[in-house]
């Protein structure tokens, strides 16, 4: 191999502009062909109201993806994302039944349950060795079960709690949905996390080449953990937003949220093997996905046929980028 | 300069001025080779001298890039295992190659099963199996066993009648032996020994001296990618062989060794009786404050197990490891490298365990010390780049930046970073896996005047090198395994090429002595 820069001395070169991510630059632009190709169809598409309206929406699938996008960056995925955010909306309700108490507590028990899910992923994966596609399969299913014992098979008619209305549908500032303050928070904290902390540092290296990692003196078992606990815990806390925004929590609230979640940090750029991606590649997916969506749903597109565009939509990405030479 | 005794007529295969590179790395030089049919041909040479290069140009596994073969007197060229097979070279790789869940007959059919109606015939493939098993001298295997309930010997037959299935006018033997036990090796070569009275030609590569003087009619000596000599067996004492795979001329400067007495009062590092499984055996050892301990000895003896087990990486050692004149546990290498403890692990493959290639320079560096940079598991960037920027110095590693991937460094330079990355812990003990391998000349000095700078502040080195030149130049003492024991130590003046290579293939050093 040849040197790139024989005899240069060391320079610094500025932090930005780095080049971005032509993931990252491709998905953007899919979203203003989307805006344009909507505005063509009908003109309220670009209306203020619409865009927000839409930007609420994607802060579910938003929040739910940071943790998604976590896991990914390890190399692995969680499969438990549709029980896992209805786990955390419908125990979010079952407290809120408790009294004063349990409406307080709420939102921190049904995180709490998503966590419980995220830890037997993480110990499956991390400690047993078992492969994550399976292990998280297989707690989707359990957790499936345990929710059908504990309602019976009905929709729960628990109601969720005045807070949990507040955070998905509530305006702390005015203009600006409470739900998109949310996704703003934890975006901000993820975006923290993966580029200013060694938790993140070790993800991105884990994600790269596990053995190096170890070798490093990384716990990288304790690492894979944590991420595990942290989609859970978001996953739920999904489940909480959905849960206040629909004011109930449902049997099938998590199932369309599996797919459109592995494909917003997909279509952002994170690599599906690992190691690469940034979180404003992710926002960047969320925000098509949700678009995508959202057109297809105008264009009164059927739900088979928007499930076929996303499959499509995934699998177009991946050829693009997922085996591109910067991987090898 | 070849003086072979190449008969008139045109032999079976024959190679001319082959060449291959890699990278910057010359493994193979306008080498020369002549195979005749019904005669058991020995390849030696020590480490990185060529044998698995010609080997695998041979087989079909990697392209020459100069020079011609031919075969029966005309040219042919293999671009796969598969062609080479087809018209003749088969290999019995060092790595068992066969799938242990699948039936014996599965695995000597795997490539070209016989086929009816599109379906594999299992009839057929028996019949296959059984011939080639019969051939092989193992007629009491059943094609229908499954690999994995036959002894490692047994398997190495199946492996031998999977190349004969092949029907091949060439079988190459890398290393055959090397996993098999004094009986079975007897066994091996009853069949090698037939098979050359059927009139196959057979390339035998191994390090064990006593099977070549044992098994061969000739012998090829490489060194340094170059056939250096041709000879018939027997011809050649054990002393003169070794002579032949040395004779090569120092290249690298090392720096000068300090005098001084080797045993210190408290040793950094004391091993006591250590094992692992049956690939390291009993292994007791001191290393002082300040010394730098060679590994030598052959590929694949236990030098490497040793260090993985030292850094915590082995599961289910037995004896004891001191730190210090204190007892340690090997748990992982988070504890190796504690600050307690203080043992760095520079990898041997920089690739897979040294780096994340496409991770930039800055974040590769910092990666073993995220815990020494970090407060509360947020990372302080001056406490990193300050870090940094003394081991860029340090170590002139040469970039273009720290936010620029390491892959885009050249292999020495990232071989910088890996040593850089675990230079910033401070470590006491540094264990070294081939640390130069494949690296141009002027890092590889660098290096070297870079670990006797370490030893000379204290720092205690564990060195394994499969480069003996390099092991002579850099180490105040050299541990030689073999089969996964330390056979012998040297140090001083008795730390010669000669005796390392006698002492590496557990050949009596005052047999070479006589000879020379």
């Amino acid at each position: 191999m040849k040197d790139a820069t024989p005899e240069q001395p060391l320079s610094r070169l500025p932090k930005f502009p780095r080049q971005l991510d032509p993931a990252i630059s491709t998905a953007f632009a899919c979203i203003i062909v989307l805006l344009i190709l909507g505005s063509l169809y009908s003109a309220s598409f670009l209306s203020p109201e619409y865009l927000l309206q839409q930007l609420k929406v994607a802060s579910f699938l938003g929040v739910i993806a940071t943790g998604m996008m976590m896991v990914i960056l390890l190399g692995q995925i969680d499969l438990s994302i549709p029980w896992s955010v209805a786990v955390g909306g419908m125990m979010a309700c079952a407290a809120a039944a408790y009294g004063p108490v349990g409406e307080t507590l709420a939102i921190p028990f049904g995180v709490a349950c998503g966590m419980v899910i995220g830890f037997a992923n993480g110990i499956g994966v991390a400690y047993l060795r078992i492969p994550s596609m399976i292990i998280t399969l297989a707690t989707n299913a359990v957790a499936q079960g345990l929710m059908v014992v504990y309602t019976g098979g009905f929709s729960p008619q628990d109601s969720a709690t005045v807070t949990m209305r507040y955070l998905a549908t509530g305006f702390l500032v005015p203009g600006v949905p409470n739900a998109v303050l949310i996704w703003a928070i934890v975006g901000a904290i993820a975006i923290f996390v993966l580029t200013r902390t060694t938790f993140g540092r070790s993800l991105y290296g884990i994600g790269n080449q596990e053995r190096a990692a170890y070798l490093s003196g990384i716990n990288t078992r304790r690492i894979v953990l944590i991420a595990f606990v942290s989609c859970g815990a978001l996953s739920a806390f999904g489940g909480t937003l959905l849960a206040g925004y629909a004011s109930k929590a449902a049997q099938s609230m998590g199932d369309s949220y599996l797919l459109p979640s592995i494909a917003a940090v997909v279509l952002g750029g994170t690599s599906i093997l690992g190691g690469r991606g940034s979180y404003l590649g992710t926002i960047a997916g969320v925000i098509l996905i949700t678009l995508l969506q959202s057109i297809l749903s105008v264009m009164q597109m059927p739900e088979a046929g928007r499930q076929i565009t996303y499959g499509l939509v995934i699998i177009v990405m991946l050829l693009l980028y997922g085996r591109g030479p910067a991987n090898r | 300069m070849i003086t072979s005794a190449i008969p008139a007529a045109a032999p079976l295969f024959q190679m001319d001025g082959v060449s291959k590179r890699f990278g910057g790395v010359r493994a193979l030089e306008n080498a020369a080779l002549a195979v005749e049919p019904g005669r058991i041909h020995a390849i030696l040479g020590e480490n990185g001298a060529g044998k698995s290069t010609l080997i695998k140009i041979m087989a079909g596994v990697v392209a020459p890039d100069e020079g011609r073969m031919l075969m029966d007197g005309r040219e042919v060229t293999f671009r796969s295992p598969a062609e080479a097979s087809a018209a003749g070279v088969t290999c019995v790789f060092q790595e068992l190659s066969l799938i242990p869940d699948l039936s014996v007959a599965d695995n000597i059919c795997i490539v070209h099963p016989p086929r009816r109606f599109g379906l594999i015939d299992r009839q057929a493939q028996r019949v296959i199996a059984e011939e080639a098993l019969v051939r092989a001298g193992a007629e009491d295997i059943h094609p229908r066993m499954l690999v994995k309930d036959l002894p490692l010997s047994r398997r190495q037959l199946v492996e031998i009648a999977k190349a004969l299935a092949w029907k091949p006018r060439i079988l190459i033997l890398d290393e055959a032996t090397s996993a098999l036990t004094a009986a079975d090796v007897a066994k091996v070569f009853s069949v090698l020994m037939r098979l050359r009275s059927e009139g196959l030609a057979l390339l035998y590569i191994s390090h064990r001296m006593h099977e070549i003087a044992e098994l061969s009619d000739e012998c090829t000596v490489f060194r340094n990618g170059h056939n250096v000599m041709s000879f018939a067996a027997g011809t050649h004492s054990n002393g003169e062989i070794v002579e032949m795979m040395i004779g090569r001329e120092y290249s690298n400067a090392f720096p000068p060794k300090p005098e001084r007495a080797t045993d210190t009062a408290t040793p950094a590092l004391e091993c006591r009786k250590l094992g692992w499984t049956d690939r390291l055996r009993d292994i007791s050892f001191t290393l002082g404050k300040g010394e730098v301990l060679g590994l030598g000895g052959l590929d694949g003896q236990g030098q490497r197990e040793l260090l993985l087990a030292l850094f915590g990486v082995l599961r289910g050692t037995t004896g004891s490891v001191l730190v210090d004149g204190k007892s340690i546990t090997l748990a992982s290498p988070a504890e190796a490298s504690s600050e307690q403890i203080g043992i760095a692990l520079i990898p041997e493959d920089r690739k897979t365990e040294g780096l994340m290639l496409p991770m930039t320079v800055r974040e590769n560096l910092s990666f073993s010390v995220l815990d020494q940079v970090s407060r509360g598991g947020v990372i302080n960037r001056e406490d990193e780049e300050q870090l940094i920027d003394e081991m860029i110095k340090l170590l002139t590693i040469k970039t273009a930046g720290l936010d620029l991937p390491v892959a885009a460094l050249s292999g020495g330079n990232q071989q910088k970073v890996v040593i850089a990355k675990w230079l910033m812990r401070k470590p006491k003990i540094i264990l070294l896996n081939d640390p130069t391998r494949g690296i141009d000349v002027g890092t590889k000095h660098e290096i070297y005047l870079l670990l006797r700078r370490l030893a000379d502040r204290g720092t205690a080195i564990l060195f394994y090198s499969t480069d003996y030149d390099e092991l002579i130049g850099c180490c105040d003492r050299v541990l030689v395994f073999y089969d996964g024991s330390v056979a012998r130590e040297l140090k001083g003046s008795g730390m010669t090429e000669r005796a390392l290579i006698a002492s590496a293939l557990n050949v009596e050093d005052g047999h070479v002595g006589t000879a020379a």
